[in-house]
This record gives C-alpha cells, structure tokens and sequence, in this order.
C-alpha cells in the first residue's frame, strides 16, 4: 500500500478498495466494534501525525494531545455557536489547528529533542486551562459536538439499520484513508525526502541546499493539522469536548502508539491504532480473570502499556524496519 | 498581602527547586531529562506514608523516604538508563530514545504504585501545622509546615553545594559531566560517579516530594504538575547549571505566587509555558547556562 513505487493514482485505488471492504464489513459488525472501528481510524490519523514528526523529521512533541483538544473545540465552537454543517466544523477544528502548529512549529525548530519534549510537555498541561478562562469555550462542561444521525441519502445505501456509531465508522474511516493517502504522497515527494536528509545529517542537507530550518516548521504545520483533525474527530467520537477529554496521557498514548509499531513506519501507525484500542479491552479481559480487583482493573492497562513502551525501546527502537534501514543507509 | 504572596511563593518556589535540581544533576551527568523523576520522587513519598502508617512518626519516615529515594534512582541508572545507553546508538530514534524511555518508566513506575497502594487518595500527615502563623489577629497563609519546606530545602540546597563546591566527590561529578573520557583517563570511574549523581538527584526528589505532599494529598500522580514546574525552573536557569535551577524555581514560584493572587489560579501553566517560550527563545542557554549550551 506504502510502497514508493506506486503513484499516487494506486494508491488512492489500493486505499478506496479498502476502504470499501471496511464500508461492507461494518455492515456485519455490532455496534462495538464499530465504535472501536472508528476510535482505530482517529487514532491512525493521530499516530500518522506523530510518524511524520518524530520518525521523518527528527522532532518530537509530547503535547500533540493539546494540538488535538485545539481542533476539537475549533470543531466543536463553529459547530454549535455559528451552526456550520458538521463536515465544515471539522475541517475548521483543522484549520485552526494547523494555524497554531505553524506558530509552535517556528518556535519548535528552534528546540531539540528533551527541550522541544519539555516544552510541549508544558503546553499539554497548560493548554486545556484556557478552556477555563473564556466563557464562551464552555469551561469544565465543555462544549456539544453532537452530529446527530446520519442524513438520508447515506441511510439509503447504509441500509435500514444504519445507526450512529456505523455513521460515525464510516466518516473517520473516509477522512484516516484520505489523510493517509495524502501523508504518502507527501512523505514520497521531495518535501519527505528532504526531512529525512535533514533528520539524519542537518549539515550535510543544508550543504546540499535544503533549507532545514523550513522544513522543520513544515513538518510541525503538517504533523499538526493532522493531529487537530484527529481531535475534531475524537471530539466527535465523545459528542463533545471538555477539557478532560484531551487529557496528558492522550499526548502520551499517541506518541506510544507511534513507537510501539517502529516510529518511522507509517503503516505502523494503524499497528499502534489497533493496539491503542485493543489494549483497555485485552487487559480489561485479563483483570477480571485475575480476580477483578478495583486496583487491578484501574491500573492494568497502563503497567501493559509501559511495559510495552520500554520493551520496545529497548529491544527494537526502529521498530520492525530495523534491517531496511541498515540497508538504505 | 505583598508579603504573604511573596512567602508562599518562596516555599513552592523551594521545592521547584528542589526539582529542578533533581532533573540538573542527571542532565549534567547523562545528557538526559529524567521525565521518569517525578514517578521516582512519588514512590519514594509513598514509601515514606508506608512508614508513617506503621511507626506514626513522621520524623522517622522523611529520612528513609529519602534514603529510598537515593535508591531509586540509582537502581534506575543501573538497571535502566545504562542498558538504553549502551543499545541504542544511531537510527532515527537515538535522540528520542531516552524521552521516550523515561517516559515508559514514569508509566510504569505510577501504574506499580497504583497497584499496590491504589489510586485513592492518601494523606501523608506531618505533625506540622498546616494552619498560617497568626501575628496580633492577622492570620498568613504561611504556615510551619511552609516553614519547613523552605528550611528542609535550603539545606538539601546546602549541603549539594557544599558536596559539589569543596569535596573530592563533588569534583569527580562535575569532571566526569564536564568531559568524561578525560575524567576517564585521570582515574575516576565514570560510570560510578554518574550513578551517584542518579542517587543524588533521586534523593533531592524525594526530599521535595515528603516535605510538600502533606501540604495536599498523595495520589500516583500528584507530582505530576511539580515536575512540569521543575522543568521550567531547570530551563530557566539553565539545564546545566545547580545555581540556575534554585534561582529558576525560586523566580517561578514566586511568580506563580503572583499570578494565582492578582490574576487567576487556572492560567499558571499556561504562564508557566509562556514563560519557558519566552526563555528558550531568547536565551536558549537559560539565565545561568555557559558557553554554547544546546546544539540547535
């Protein structure tokens, strides 16, 4: 699907395929796994924003968590105070969020690597208390992002029992295919190819005529219109978004995601997304078997997911492209 | 009012320090920020309360909380941060590995204590009251327990720099950060002094997570926001600096002092982060940071 051999015309066809096969498969799904379809789907989007960031152009943020609460409520206020069409409202929660990633992004590329993690960091913690401050972002209620069901036209080929959730599936699922197919083709173009050159020898690409420091901000307005699309998507999910819906561990949980599959893998990141999603419900299953303990239960899924994380930057960093790597360096 | 403010903004100012400190010595030793120190500082607090449900003494539980906390961190550097060191040299992750580790550690390290102890939270008493001294009928919100916090830390403060400025060992730590393979060469073992440099910091950490925690409650992540803190006061002054760190979260204590009585309680961190901008921008070496500090 990723390879660089294909054009972007494959791959768009490769993607609506799949995309198709995933339309049909809801139909025969419940209600759950639909709503874990679509959590996958925003995840993916996120993760990708991450894999974009870290692994093509060597920054990282910790507070891609407060990129995505930027969208959500930027979705979430054009939706219910100036009544956009709900597709408008996400594409606006995009906007505004890649406005404020391009002005993190000039101050980023000036930063490296724990000072830009402890800066972001700052700005995870700091960012959601804004929603305190102005009135009209709802404060601790937060604001309604309730789309409703879906119109009739899509009820129609959906079939009679098109609920919401599949309605929902189906819109993460379209706006994750499109993103990827539009992150290939960028990271396949020149702009990807100099972050990489960039990433792995920032002299040596200046010297070649790559204006780095661009590149970079480039990258951080990219990595972060992907990720407020991703929380104008999760703000959707909830049907509303407060400030504890985009809380630290959200940032931490993308960037885990982006690890565990290899963090320069793009396919890894729908690996991540599965994982992300799979994880409350595997250790939900595991803390029951284990008696069920309140502790137990609160606390499982955050020892797996830790455990994880370090196993994985221990043992295998680059995840499991390590060897293509060698050979292409 | 003036001076209340400016009181309570030197004790929170105190054990920002105290953080920031933490995370200094192992920047100096290891060229890591240690995201891992507040997960270390509240196990060791927890460890702490531990002893003071069995002994009810509070002055018996701080010294092994902190002795604990000395442990920790060694056991970190030893168990943990050589191995990551050791294996993951190059590929697109080598800069990001030991954020993205230490973070793992903090995870894994609250997840533990949630484990054991549970998420609820825990009072950590001190028989120090948390009550403000009362002068004629004026009652400040300074009180002994804040009292405590600035004099605990002033004199971990002390002593550090006692170690660092005068004693053979404190030599060797700032050789073997300064130029390693050179302290090599004139016989300091590296690798040990950095692990006390690990125990120190550890230790400093602990000190400011058991002197603040009964001032509020002890949850796994009740540090949390103290560590963001911690860092702002390190950049500040400068990631490589001791002074820096106390002078930076002093500034910063003091400020979020001011800003939580004339402006607003829910900005500070938002402040908080526009100050670190603000800083990292202009003066990315920080205020008492030497030389060329980061490589951009």
């Amino acid at each position: 699907m990723l390879n660089r051999r294909l054009t972007p015309l494959s791959r768009a066809g490769i993607l609506a395929f799949i995309g198709f096969v995933l339309l049909i498969l809801s139909r025969f799904v419940g209600e759950l796994r639909n709503y874990q379809g679509a959590q996958v789907a925003v995840y993916v989007i996120a993760i990708s924003s991450i894999t974009l960031l870290t692994g093509y152009s060597g920054q990282i943020s910790l507070g891609h968590g407060a990129v995505m609460a930027i969208g959500g409520y930027g979705a979430a206020l054009s939706f219910s105070l100036w009544n956009f069409p709900f597709e408008l409202a996400i594409l606006f929660g995009a906007a505004v969020g890649t406005l404020s990633g391009f002005i993190l992004g000039v101050a980023a590329a000036r930063l490296s690597g724990p000072y830009l993690a402890g800066t972001t960091l700052a700005l995870a913690v700091g960012l959601p208390t804004i929603a305190d401050q102005f009135k009209v972002l709802g404060g601790e209620q937060g604001l309604s992002f309730d789309i409703g069901d879906a119109p009739t036209w899509v009820r129609k080929i959906g079939g009679a029992d098109f609920t919401q959730y599949k309605w929902f599936f189906w819109i993460c699922i379209i706006v994750a295919l499109l993103s990827l197919w539009a992150i290939t083709n960028l990271l396949h173009s020149n702009y990807g190819r100099n972050w990489r050159a960039a990433r792995n020898n920032a002299v040596a690409a200046s010297l070649a005529g790559i204006n780095v420091a661009r590149g970079k901000v480039l990258a951080f307005t990219v990595s972060s219109a992907l990720a407020s699309l991703a929380g104008a998507l999760f703000g959707l999910l909830l049907g509303i978004v407060t400030p504890t819906a985009f809380p630290l561990s959200l940032s931490f949980a993308i960037v885990t995601g982006a690890v565990l599959a290899g963090v320069s893998n793009l396919a890894g990141s729908i690996v991540g997304a599965v994982v992300l999603v799979a994880i409350p419900e595997v250790s939900g299953a595991l803390a029951t078997h284990l008696g069920g303990s309140q502790k137990v239960t609160a606390n499982l899924p955050g020892l797996v997911t830790s455990l994880l994380l370090i196993l994985v930057v221990l043992f295998m960093p680059n995840g499991l492209r390590i060897k293509k790597f060698k050979g292409k360096k | 009012m003036f001076i209340d403010t400016l009181l309570i903004g030197i004790s929170s100012g105190a054990i920002y320090s105290l953080m920031a400190l933490a995370l200094v010595l192992v920047w100096r030793s290891t060229r890591i920020v240690n995201f891992a120190q507040s997960g270390q500082a509240v196990l060791s607090t927890y460890i702490g309360y531990e002893i003071t449900v069995k002994t009810h003494n509070y002055w018996i539980s701080l010294p092994l909380a902190i002795v604990c906390g000395a442990l920790i961190g060694s056991l970190v550097d030893l168990l943990f941060m050589r191995f990551l060191s050791k294996r993951i040299k190059s590929g697109p992750i080598a800069e990001i590995a030991p954020v993205i580790a230490t973070l793992g550690l903090l995870g894994l390290i609250q997840s533990l204590i949630g484990l054991i102890w549970g998420n609820a939270f825990l009072q950590y008493a001190s028989p120090l009251s948390a009550k403000g001294f009362t002068f004629g009928t004026h009652t400040v919100p300074f009180s002994p327990q804040n009292l405590f916090i600035v004099i605990a830390s002033a004199l971990v403060l002390g002593i550090f720099g006692v170690v660092f400025r005068f004693t053979n060992l404190g030599l060797s730590l700032r050789a073997a950060s300064f130029a390693p393979e050179i302290a090599q060469l004139a016989g300091i073992r590296v690798g040990r002094v950095r692990n006390i440099g690990w125990s120190f910091a550890g230790a400093a950490g602990a000190v400011a997570g058991a002197v603040i925690t009964p001032t509020s409650t002890l949850s796994p992540n009740s540090l949390d926001l103290l560590f963001v803190s911690g860092f702002i006061a390190a950049v500040i002054g400068g990631l490589d600096s001791l002074v820096g760190a106390v002078v930076g979260g002093l500034v910063l204590g003091i400020g979020f002092s001011f800003i939580l009585q004339y402006i607003s309680s829910s900005v500070t961190f938002l402040v908080g982060f526009i100050i670190l901008m603000i800083v990292l921008l202009v003066r990315p070496r920080g205020i008492f940071g030497k030389g060329v500090g980061r490589n951009a």
